[in-house]
């Protein structure tokens, strides 16, 4: 319990400096509001009561306030004597590598994957890297499961990085086999494991369901329509299969 | 007289024009299924339930529609945190926390089926006296705040920040104040409403139109939980249930003066701005433990004890809704999540709010509730086979659904770019003990806060008087500057030496 307030006032010592750091740029910031009635190309903006300014100059500052109460609350718990130990970080290497492997996860699905690679494929490998990764909480399949969406998704990125190129296949292409060698793994893994076993159909129908319902039932956009595979099923829905019940 | 029978007459429409719908049953069933299950599995939450379906229904559906899936997922939520509670000893959502003190031990004593029958109908006759009261409140309220002018709204959505940063902290309530400002400083982002002046945009088109909610709210509520979630955790042993569920009507009849008193309990608790039902549970609890006679035994088994938080954080959802329809400030954090499908429909609740709206409102609580009730009694062993799912199997889903639903809101990547970023911020604050709640009503309410006090310096050419001289803004303005005092050391020990010297 103490090990824990000195963990969270370490914290706070230094959530204190960068809430501090931010308060302080955003009120730099602030000041290019005009604020005392200035003139706008020869038209007189609105006076200080009215200004835009007004009410972020007084978040930001009481931001600041808190901020430093904050500190001298962490300050007078020995938050900063113990910024930099084990305690004041309060994270072990294996947390760390666990957080690490998530973030860098989420980060290429969403930043890499979900724009340029189909859909169904960006979710089916993030299905099947955050399950098998994280089932059974051991690093090397963290590490695995990290990479392989790391390396779709930085591919994805740099090759295709304007949104003119989003449409291109061949980090789909990429993105599926690495999926199918994870599911692999996967499944050479799961020795008579139920959920392992049962990873490839959940990651395979999730998204297909999701994609399917919402383009076709709430008739919405979904990421990256002319993907690998929902192009394929956006045009037999609408070709094949609609016209059997609207010709 | 003639006001109760022409709200019952309008009540009585809006509910047979439900009723012969069938479409109606067909979002019930699956709403409240749906926030049973995010209920009853640890680690999803009845605010990310009715957040993920505002992505999915918020504007795709019509209104009544998309109503009766939000509002059925926040009833059907808040009920099924209790099966993990009672079942696992591990709460399904911070709403059920007070219900494992009493729920496990029942369960391990054989009596879980006895707890969960029980936990089911005050949790439905906890929700009706919610219902009612919003019914009943709601127009009072609404009457009165038509002479709500800019300088109360102003104060009354400050009130709100301040007293959700306050109640919703767990350590410190300065970090819950720096949340609440967090969330103001994002809303103040893009275009201000009244001179249209661009702030903070960095030369980002994106940014001009500020920060869409639900993106922010999948941001606030679903990657931190997902962050959280992902990791190994053996799940404890299902306790067996045993005992029917069905409870006999002479115990409902013995333990109905605690389920009233949880019930009127929860809906006050919910009428205050930001705050949830978790802490109306534990209110409820606490009550109960002091005033009942078997108070000594809440902790060890007591169908008292569990009674008191599973009403009171049921009946709290009618009550979060008062503030929400009448001025438009959530009850909490799911009611937030239910602000921004209000939003993106192009609904602005408060006192303009169309009064066949309200009335619907209440007519979709009560079939909600009357349809967990039923789910509850006779699809329980279904939920409970759902409570064995480990967490890594459905919080990838749960990313999925989330991308998907904020992606679909606002149509554009830009918004999953935000969502993510506010998921790593969230994360972190919860990992320093912020509470998200506050910033999540900061930014829902921040608009309203900058537009309203503006408004009201302008029309008094800047004197700053127009926060005391109408009776209405002196109050909530010494409620507002009470609620900061209270948390000063030095007015603490005044308010202390004060107290003192009146007792001797």
């Amino acid at each position: 319990m103490q090990d824990d307030i000195a963990t969270l006032r370490a914290r706070d010592f230094w959530g204190s400096l960068v809430l501090t750091g931010l308060s302080l740029f955003f009120l730099w910031r602030t000041f290019d509001i005009p604020l005392w009635g200035e003139n706008r190309a020869g038209v007189s903006s609105a006076q200080w009561y009215n200004s835009a300014a007004i009410v972020p100059l007084g978040i930001f500052s009481a931001m600041l306030v808190l901020s430093l109460i904050l500190m001298v609350i962490a300050v007078r718990a020995g938050g900063a004597r113990s910024a930099l130990s084990r305690i004041g970080i309060g994270w072990d290497g294996a947390e760390a590598l666990r957080f690490g492997a998530i973030a860098v996860i989420l980060f290429f699905y969403i930043i890499g994957l979900v724009p340029r690679v189909d859909f169904i494929i960006s979710s089916g490998l993030l299905i099947t890297a955050l399950t098998f990764g994280f089932y059974r909480g051991e690093p090397r399949r963290m590490i695995l499961s990290a990479l392989a969406v790391a390396i779709c998704g930085a591919y994805a990125l740099l090759r295709h990085l304007p949104q003119a190129e989003w449409r291109a296949h061949d980090d789909d292409v990429l993105a599926l086999g690495i999926w199918l060698g994870l599911t692999l793994w996967a499944a050479m893994q799961a020795k008579g494991d139920r959920v392992l076993k049962a990873l490839p159909v959940i990651a395979v129908v999730a998204p297909v369901l999701l994609v399917c319902a919402m383009a076709f039932g709430f008739r919405q956009n979904v990421p990256n329509r002319g993907g690998l595979i929902f192009a394929q099923i956006e045009y037999h829905y609408y070709v094949t299969l609609r016209p059997l019940w609207r010709p | 007289m003639d006001f109760v029978l022409t709200q019952l007459a309008g009540f009585g429409s809006a509910m047979s024009a439900l009723i012969i719908d069938p479409l109606t049953y067909i979002y019930l069933i699956v709403s409240v299924f749906l926030g049973i299950t995010f209920g009853a599995l640890p680690g999803l939450t009845a605010t990310l339930a009715v957040t993920i379906l505002t992505g999915f229904f918020g504007n795709k559906v019509p209104l009544d529609y998309s109503l009766i899936a939000l509002l059925g997922a926040y009833v059907g939520a808040i009920y099924g945190g209790s099966y993990p509670s009672i079942l696992l000893n591990i709460p399904g959502t911070a709403a059920s926390a007070a219900t494992a003190m009493d729920g496990y031990p029942l369960a391990k004593a054989g009596r879980g089926g006895e707890a969960l029958g029980l936990t089911t109908t005050a949790s439905f006759i906890g929700t009706l006296i919610g219902t009612l009261a919003l019914l009943i409140f709601v127009w009072l309220l609404l009457l009165l705040s038509q002479n709500i002018a800019s300088p109360e709204k102003a104060l009354l959505a400050l009130f709100g920040i301040l007293l959700s940063g306050t109640l919703m902290s767990e350590d410190l309530v300065v970090k819950g104040w720096i949340s609440g400002l967090i969330g103001l400083a994002m809303a103040m982002v893009g275009l201000d409403p009244l001179l249209s002046e661009p702030r903070y945009t960095f030369d980002w088109s994106y940014m001009l139109s500020g920060f869409q909610v639900v993106p922010v709210l999948m941001g606030a509520f679903a990657v931190p939980q997902i962050m959280d979630g992902m990791r190994h955790m053996e799940l404890g042993q299902v306790t067996e249930l045993k005992g029917r569920i069905v409870p006999n009507l002479r115990q409902v009849r013995r333990y109905l003066p605690t389920i009233s008193r949880s019930g009127v309990i929860g809906t006050g608790v919910g009428a205050l701005p930001g705050v949830g039902e978790d802490v109306a549970g534990w209110v409820s609890y606490g009550v109960g433990k002091s005033v009942s006679r078997e108070g000594d035994k809440f902790g060890k088994g007591s169908l008292e004890g569990l009674l008191s938080s599973e009403t009171a954080n049921n009946a709290c959802i009618g009550g979060a809704l008062i503030p929400l329809l009448v001025l438009g400030i959530p009850g909490s954090p799911p009611a937030a999540a239910l602000m921004g499908a209000f939003k993106i429909n192009n609904i602005i609740p408060g006192p303009t709010i169309d009064p066949e709206i309200i009335l619907r409102v209440v007519a979709i609580m009560v079939l909600a509730s009357l349809t967990m009730f039923v789910m509850g009694l006779f699809t329980a062993r279904i939920f409970i086979k759902i409570l064995q799912i480990p967490k890594v199997v459905f919080l990838p889903i749960v990313m999925v659904l989330t991308t998907i639903g904020s992606f679909s809101v606002g149509g554009g990547i830009n918004d999953l770019y935000l969502m993510l970023g506010v998921g790593f911020v969230a994360y972190f604050m919860n990992l320093q003990k912020f509470p998200i709640a506050p910033l999540v009503i900061g930014v829902i309410l921040g608009s309203l806060f900058d537009e309203t006090f503006r408004r009201s310096l302008l029309i008094s050419n800047g004197d700053l008087s127009v926060f005391v001289s109408r009776p209405v803004a002196a109050i909530l303005l010494g409620l507002n500057l009470a609620l900061i005092a209270s948390q000063i050391p030095l007015a603490k020990r005044m308010f202390q030496r004060l107290k003192r010297k009146a007792v001797s």
